[in-house]
Parts: C-alpha cells; sequence; structure tokens
C-alpha cells in the first residue's frame, strides 16, 4: 500500500513538468545565483571594489606618496580623483551620506605625525575594516619609504645591517610604542548611524518587504488565472465591466494590499526593532506606494503571460528568487561584484531598497527619490501595458 | 423561417466562425422570439459552445449578422439584454450567496435600490433566503447551480444563454432549475440553452435546434421534427422464441413485405396504425410457426430524430 503511494506520487509529479522543474531547477537556479554572488561562479564576479573619496588635508610629501599609494589599490574605486583640487572634508562627508561613496578618507595631521579619519556608512559593515587595514598599510610603507629616503649613505648601511641580523626589539615598551602609533594612524567615524537603530534591520525590512510585495502580487494574478479557468472571467466579460476595468481593478487592489502589507511590517520594525517610521513618513510612503504599484503590475504581468496557475506558480517563483538574490533583499548589494551589481539594476528590489536606504539610512529627502520613484513607475506602467496587451487574447479567444 | 414579424429576441444570420482549419461554425441561422424556449442540440464538436460564446460575446464571429430586438450585437444597449450563465459554476466560493448576487449585480450595473430589490428577488427566486450568508463554497452542487443562475439575471436580460445548465445535478436541483427558468420565460425573457439530456429537451423547449458540423440540420417544435424526419410511424420491436430460420414474408408476392433477420431472434417495423395494424403483424408470425416472447412499441422521439439527422448518439 505504502509503496503504491509512493509510485503514484512519482507518477503523478514526473506527468506534471511544471512541478518537477519547480522541484529541481529552483534551488539549482538559487543556488547558482548565491555561488556567482559569493564564489566568482563562472569565472566571473571579483571582490567588490569599495568606492571611496579621499582628502589631504596636509600636502606633505608623505601624504602625497600616501594618495598615490591608494588610487593604486584594486579593493578601491575612487569615485573622484585623489588629485581632485577642492575637495574639502565637508563635500568628502556629504558624497558618504547621500550614498555616492561608501567612505571618506581624510588625511591629517595629528601631534606632528600623518593621521587619517575614515568617514563611514555603517551599513556596510565590511568596507570599514578593509579600507582601515589599506589605509594602515599605506601610510606605513609611505612613511617608512620617505625615512629611508632622509638616511645619510651611512645610517643606510647600518640599518640594513640590523635588519640582516634580525635584530628585535629590547623591550615591550618599544613594541607597544609601535602598535599605539598604529592605533592612533587610522580613526574611523560613523558619520550616518548616530541615533540611529541597527542598519541592517531598515535594509532587510526594505529587502523583505519587496520580495512579499513581488510574491503577494503574483499571488494576485494567480487568483486571475483562476476566474479563467473556472468560466469566472467570462462571466465576468459578458457583463458591462470592461477588460481595462477588470484589470485596473486587480491592479488597485493589489497595490493597496501591498502598501497595508509594507505597512504593517514596518510599524513592527518600528516597534519592536526602533526603526523610525513616524520620522521619516513621507518618504516611506512614496516608496511603499511606487514599488506597491510596480509589484503589483508585474504580478498582472506574469498572469496575463502564463496559461494556467502552474505555469504561474513555478515562473514566478523562480524570477521572485532571482531578483531578490540579485537586487539585494537577501544578501547585501555591497558583498557583490560590480558586474552582479549592475545585474542587480534590473530588478525592483535594488532600486526599492536604495530607495528605502536613502529614506531611513541617508535621511535624504524626498526629492532626492526621483531616480528610484521614476524607473518603479516606469516599470509599474510597462508591466501595466503589456499585461493589457496580453489580455487581449481572453477577450477574443 | 421568416423573422420579418414581430421582431425577433434574436436574430442570428450566416454566423461563421473558425479557428484557423476548423471551422466551427458554418453558415448558422435562426432566431429566437420574446419568450420562448430553445434548446440547442449537437454532438461534440458541432459548434455549440462557440455560438453561445459568440452570443455573449466572448468570441468575434468571422462572418454573419447577430440582432438583438433589432438592434446590431455591437451596441453597447443590445450587450445589456443578454444574460450569460456558463456549464462551470463560476463563482466566488469564498463570499456568500448575498455578496455574489451582490457583485454580479453591480457588475452589470445595478446599483442602490435596484440593486436591492433585486437581490432580495433573486434570494426568494433560488429558495435559498436561510442561506444568504452562507458561503458558496460549501453548498450542494444543486444550490450552486442556483445561485450560478440568479448572478446571471440579476440584470433581467431579455435573452438568457445557458451551456448546460443542469450538468452534475440531482433530479430534484434540475427539476428545480427548470421551474425557475419557466418562472423566467414566462415574464418574457427568452431562453437559449445546450443540454445533452434529451428529455429535457423534449419537455422543457418549444423549440429545439439541432447542430452538427457547425450548420443547423433541424429547427422546429419537436412534432414538426419528428414528422420530418423519422415520420410518426411507431417502431414495433417482437422478439421472438427462438432464432428465425429465414425471413417472414407478408405474402407470395415478390415485393411482398419480409420481416426479420435470418439467425435473430428479433422482429422490427415500423407501423403507422398500431390498433390496426399491430394484431396483423402478431398473427402473421404465429402462423409461420413462432411464438411471441415480448412486443415492444416506440413512439418517435427526440432521440430518433437526432440519430437520424447526424447518425451520432448524443455523446458521441
Amino acid at each position: 500500500m505504502i509503496l503504491t503511494v509512493l509510485q503514484i506520487s512519482c507518477r503523478r509529479l514526473l506527468h506534471n513538468r511544471v512541478e518537477l522543474l519547480l522541484t529541481f531547477l529552483v534551488p539549482i537556479a538559487f543556488f547558482s545565483v548565491f555561488a556567482i554572488i559569493f564564489g566568482g561562479g563562472l569565472g566571473r564576479g571579483t571582490t567588490p571594489r569599495i568606492k571611496v573619496v579621499a582628502v589631504d588635508e596636509i600636502q606633505s610629501v608623505v601624504s602625497s606618496q600616501v594618495m598615490s599609494a591608494l588610487a593604486e589599490q584594486e579593493s578601491l574605486r575612487f569615485v573622484r580623483e585623489t588629485d581632485a583640487d577642492g575637495l574639502k572634508r565637508d563635500e568628502a562627508m556629504e558624497l558618504v551620506r547621500s550614498g555616492s561613496a561608501t567612505m571618506a578618507i581624510i588625511l591629517r595631521e595629528d601631534h606632528e605625525q600623518l593621521a587619517a579619519e575614515l568617514m563611514a556608512d555603517a551599513s556596510d559593515q565590511v568596507a570599514a575594516q578593509v579600507v582601515s587595514a589599506v589605509v594602515n598599510r599605506a601610510i606605513m610603507l609611505s612613511e617608512a619609504e620617505y625615512q629611508v629616503s632622509q638616511l645619510t649613505d651611512s645610517e643606510q648601511d647600518e640599518n640594513e645591517h640590523q635588519l640582516a641580523v634580525g635584530a628585535v626589539a629590547d623591550s615591550d615598551s618599544e613594541l607597544f610604542g609601535i602598535e599605539e602609533s598604529l592605533q592612533r594612524k587610522v580613526e574611523i567615524i560613523d558619520v550616518m548611524g548616530e541615533g540611529k537603530a541597527n542598519p541592517v534591520v531598515s535594509m532587510y525590512a526594505s529587502g523583505i518587504a519587496v520580495m512579499f510585495l513581488l510574491f503577494g502580487a503574483t499571488g494576485g494574478g494567480g487568483a486571475l488565472l483562476e476566474e479563467r479557468e473556472n468560466q469566472t472571467l467570462d462571466r465576468l466579460l459578458s457583463t458591462q465591466m470592461s477588460m481595462d476595468q477588470l484589470l485596473l481593478g486587480k491592479w488597485f487592489y493589489m497595490s493597496s494590499i501591498g502598501v497595508l502589507q509594507v505597512g504593517v511590517m514596518f510599524v513592527w520594525a518600528q516597534l519592536v526593532f526602533n526603526v523610525d517610521l513616524i520620522g521619516h513618513l513621507d518618504g516611506f510612503l512614496m516608496m511603499t506606494v511606487v514599488t506597491a504599484l510596480a509589484a503589483s503590475a508585474f504580478g498582472l504581468f506574469l498572469a496575463t503571460l502564463c496559461k494556467s496557475r502552474g505555469q504561474l506558480n513555478g515562473l514566478s517563483v523562480i524570477l521572485i528568487l532571482t531578483m531578490s538574490a540579485l537586487g539585494g533583499s537577501m544578501v547585501p548589494r555591497y558583498l557583490m561584484s560590480d558586474e552582479l551589481q549592475q545585474y542587480g539594476l534590473w530588478t525592483f528590489n535594488a532600486w526599492a531598497l536604495d530607495g528605502y536606504t536613502k529614506v531611513f539610512w541617508r535621511e535624504l529627502p524626498v526629492d532626492a527619490l526621483a531616480p528610484q520613484l521614476s524607473v518603479l513607475l516606469i516599470s509599474g506602467v510597462v508591466f501595466l501595458l503589456a499585461a493589457r496587451l496580453l489580455a487581449v487574447r481572453w477577450e477574443t479567444d | 423561417m421568416n423573422y420579418a414579424r414581430p421582431t425577433p429576441a434574436l436574430a442570428i444570420h450566416d454566423l461563421r466562425k473558425s479557428y484557423g482549419d476548423l471551422h466551427a461554425l458554418k453558415g448558422v441561422t435562426f432566431g429566437l422570439q420574446r419568450g420562448e424556449r430553445l434548446a440547442f442540440l449537437g454532438p461534440n464538436g458541432a459548434g455549440k459552445t462557440t455560438l453561445i460564446r459568440c452570443l455573449a460575446g466572448l468570441t468575434n464571429a468571422d462572418h454573419g449578422e447577430i440582432f438583438l430586438a433589432g438592434r446590431p450585437f455591437k451596441s453597447s444597449e443590445a450587450r445589456k439584454q443578454i444574460g450569460f450563465v456558463p456549464q462551470e459554476i463560476a463563482l466566488y466560493a469564498d463570499l456568500t450567496t448575498r455578496q455574489n448576487l451582490e457583485a454580479f449585480g453591480r457588475f452589470h450595473g445595478l446599483r442602490r435600490r435596484a440593486l436591492r430589490d433585486r437581490l432580495a428577488w433573486a434570494l426568494k427566486w433560488t429558495g435559498l433566503e436561510d442561506r444568504a450568508d452562507d458561503l458558496v463554497g460549501a453548498f450542494s452542487g444543486g444550490m450552486q447551480r442556483r445561485v450560478n443562475l440568479a448572478c446571471g439575471v440579476m440584470h433581467e436580460p431579455r435573452i438568457l444563454l445557458l451551456d448546460e445548465p443542469t450538468v452534475g445535478v440531482d433530479p430534484q436541483s434540475r427539476q428545480r432549475i427548470f421551474m425557475m427558468l419557466d418562472e423566467l420565460s414566462a415574464t418574457g425573457t427568452s431562453i437559449l440553452l445546450t443540454t445533452h439530456h434529451l428529455d429535457e429537451a423534449e419537455e422543457r423547449s418549444d423549440r429545439i435546434v439541432i447542430l452538427d458540423q457547425g450548420m443547423v440540420v433541424a429547427d422546429g417544435p419537436i412534432d414538426e421534427l419528428v414528422e420530418q424526419s423519422v415520420g410518426t410511424q411507431r417502431l414495433v420491436r417482437l422478439r421472438i422464441d427462438r432464432p428465425l430460420s429465414a425471413p417472414i414474408r407478408a405474402g407470395v408476392a415478390e415485393d411482398a413485405a419480409s420481416f426479420g433477420t435470418p439467425g435473430t431472434d428479433e422482429i422490427s417495423t415500423r407501423i403507422d396504425d398500431v390498433s390496426n395494424h399491430l394484431p396483423g403483424l402478431i398473427e402473421l408470425v404465429r402462423r409461420r410457426g413462432y411464438g411471441i416472447a415480448d412486443v415492444q412499441v416506440e413512439a418517435p422521439s427526440l432521440h430518433h430524430v437526432f440519430l437520424h439527422l447526424t447518425g451520432y448518439e448524443l455523446r458521441d
């Protein structure tokens, strides 16, 4: 008996291609996306380069050497040239606050010694450590080279001799002094996180919100397919209602539910995780409404594209999980290579996350959301129009 | 048929529809008078569903004309006169009876008082007043069919199209549904339904249209169809006590009638006057040395007409 049940279930699975695909292909696709993100699979994808700007407040020989050394670092990508005239500390900090740069490297004088301040965006928890190590090394090497260049010929010979016989510090205090001087040289200052809750919370709230907006939208689209399958759609189209009205009604319903859904989630985030929803209500509402409209249009488009609910389920799971992975809903995009981050821009998730980050983390005014709002609105309109065009075949079947 | 007087509720002329190489309708012409009940019969693939869909505005015909009360079909006013009840239970299972009726009433353009009044009427008409606030998904098939029907008539259409309205329904529920349709017909609503139940078509319609391979092969009341096809003769079957050794001849002349097939124990023939001719036939069989085990007399029915005209059983 048990074997018969097993046999029947296997046969049903083999006869249902969509379900078969879903069972085996989706985990492979999803794993591959993560492998590419983290493992540089397919030979592409490199360690992500950190966006930085640098300000040399000292303008000395050593500081210039440090700037040159930093410019040659493969792990850094300067969003402004290192020798850009007139870049001041305030401008550099503003670039970090606006998200144009992840970190601003300020070379300054500290007790007549070269030191560095790293103005960091604490939402990127990896960048600070990487840049700190890079800057430290650059300063140490530059200072060492400078000191060597200042030695006379006889002093250089003595120095080399000392190195050759492996001279060591003869007291702990000498070592401690060296460590202390290293620690003084590079200071990390969080220019974004003061007074804010853990940035990861609002980032993930946004990421999860967008992912579930997409799932909810395809669920709503599935209801449309179900109506088609049981001839309710035929009945509706035989009334005074037009297909335009039907699709618009579905779109508004799905968008409204999406806005409520995200709203409830962020209220929870405010109550439990101290995300400041009330203080950012205008930006939140704008982003949420537009993202919900876009996601709902996408759901309708998928529904009109598919012939059955089974097809829709399969296609939507693959698409949404992939978009969510690439777009930053599951893994922060700053961990991805530049190439993958570019691919991510083809997803709703990336644009929505950028918008929410601007609202909650960078606390930028709502006009700074223009790029995100525009892209999401335009995609929403495009998908809605595409859905309408595809629905023509249901009208004239 | 002359559709000029009075203005028929529905007039279809030379309707054609093809799906690629498949010609679903090949020039269908018929009319439907006000208050008339018309049953559409045809084997599977005859074009019934395509015709219903054309009339419901769900499919565009390739050629031909449709008029509703004399107005071209495509006018928005004309479309308001049609009610469509699909074969599937096209309801929202997770809404109550009242909510379903209200939804479809709204979709048909009813508002406020008109909607309220019609809603009250529909609940009474379906006999589901005490189930008004129950979810339709929990209803029996018969109850769902009643709600399905009511949702198609909320706007008081002049013409009601029903695609197999009683499929999968028990006899009591079928009876109930046809009573509901009779009430509608009495108020002047013209009813066009497709069905595979020949008894329904015979007993519940004023006229029958038989469609086969996209064309109308018969159109008229059952009596006319019988007379025009199989005739009014009765089919008589005699079962004898042993297989025939040779056909039974009525006389010695070469052109005398013969009955039965050698090797079979059944003799069937058609006779005009049962009371006068049947005794003679029985006597003839006895004189030939055979005993009569059973006698059956069948009046011509729609089944015979259908078989005669299409060559199929209805479900073929």
